[in-house]
């Protein structure tokens, strides 16, 4: 890890970059022989530290929680907010509290919001593609690098969905895989990215967008398209049929 | 239960494992991150009141990793340190955890072995899947020392994980 754009590298791979920045940092990644090795030596970590189990808080923990709210009586109106989250650091703990104004967790709603917005941003700003080709032995590793996740990619050319290539994108704060199909004139957008437990959408449409989405091991899957009804079907079910 | 109570538990409880979670991988005890989740969660809902909207996750993990900090200054007065080699199994998945648990559990004690600033940027990055500017917020550090602590927990961790990735 030699090359000085490393943390630029790295802020790439952890969805943190946007627009032209993440373009010029892909840019950078296709030709740096340093930042490639750092992006598959990553993405092997991350890998590797999303699957050791959680710790989840014990049973116990929550009965002693439960028996505990239960003897809390009202506090005084005085205590705030920042004084909870100042609580036991001091001063260093009210700068951190005082710049918390992040948006709600993703609801189902703002799921389908943030997909629809990453696919129509894709589409207007031309990068939908960011690996182009239509072999699944070439998209899947760029996807598992970029990513960090490694769904199952397959052409489906012969029922009509011409895998065209891969990218890396950001639904809702998580880095997302996304292969990307073409219909005749349409783009069919197949997104993964893990589970993480929450709520997924019911299928539906947003902003003249088809959306479908399913759970399959450990990662969330969602299609968008603006495809007819039928073919979108079709291609639902070719996804969710597909195996690794 | 009255509403204040209600909201509480259906907006902070869901992260009771998150919480847990990040206690457990910063005490490195069992015990202690009991002590440290119950500590901070009644203190979370004592100044429930005054929460409003945000992500409620990050504010959590904030408080957390705070009574956690003064948990560790106490625990240096009294002249204790948790235990080094306490053997590390995750309590959760029982099912995975039988695949691989050899792996795992080598990753787990090499995680366990970081530094603490690397140790938190890394939990709270990879298992918690904040962002840098929410990393930044619950340390209460910039986000560039929080890049460049995650470039060198990765790098630390790929250099002593290397036969088990």
């Amino acid at each position: 890890m030699n090359c000085e754009q490393s943390l630029n590298t790295q802020s790439y791979l952890d969805g943190e970059l946007q627009g032209a920045d993440a373009i010029a940092a892909e840019k950078h990644l296709e030709s740096c022989a340093d930042c490639q090795a750092q992006a598959a030596a990553t993405a092997d970590l991350s890998d590797a530290l999303r699957k050791v189990p959680h710790y989840s808080a014990p049973d116990t923990l929550r009965h002693k929680l439960k028996k505990q709210l239960d003897r809390e009586a009202r506090p005084s109106p005085a205590k705030s907010f920042w004084v909870g989250a100042a609580s036991g650091g001091g001063l260093s703990a009210l700068a951190a509290g005082l710049a918390l104004f992040l948006l709600l967790p993703p609801s189902a709603a703002t799921l389908s919001q943030a997909l629809v917005d990453a696919h129509i941003a894709a589409l207007t700003g031309g990068k939908t593609i960011m690996v182009a080709s239509s072999n699944h032995h070439t998209v899947k590793p760029w996807l598992a690098a970029h990513a960090g996740i490694s769904p199952p990619v397959t052409d489906f050319a012969d029922q009509g969905f011409v895998l065209t290539g891969g990218r890396t994108d950001k639904v809702a704060g998580t880095r997302a895989a996304v292969a990307v199909y073409a219909h005749g004139n349409h783009e069919v957008e197949l997104f993964a990215w893990p589970d993480r437990g929450a709520h997924l959408p019911e299928p539906g449409m947003a902003r003249g967008f088809r959306m479908a989405f399913w759970k399959a091991g450990d990662l969330n899957y969602a299609a968008v398209s603006d495809v007819d009804t039928a073919a979108f079907q079709k291609f639902v079910g070719l996804a969710k049929a597909q195996r690794e | 239960m009255d509403d204040r109570r209600r909201r509480f538990e259906a907006q902070a409880l869901p992260h009771l494992d998150a919480a847990y979670n990040l206690a457990r991988w910063l005490s490195r005890s069992p015990a202690d991150a009991d002590d440290i989740v119950q500590d901070a969660m009644l203190r979370a809902f004592r100044a429930f009141d005054g929460f409003r909207g945000g992500d409620i996750k990050a504010w959590l993990l904030t408080i957390v990793r705070n009574c956690w900090l003064t948990a560790g200054k106490a625990a240096k007065r009294r002249g204790h340190t948790p235990l080094e080699d306490q053997e590390l199994v995750a309590e959760g998945d029982p099912e995975g955890a039988a695949i691989q648990q050899g792996t795992r559990r080598r990753l787990d004690a090499l995680v366990a072995q970081l530094p603490e600033e690397f140790r938190e940027v890394l939990i709270l990055r990879e298992m918690e899947d904040m962002s840098y500017r929410e990393i930044a917020e619950i340390t209460g550090t910039p986000i560039g020392t929080v890049m460049s602590r995650l470039a060198r927990a990765r790098a630390l961790l790929r250099e002593t994980a290397r036969d088990c990735l």
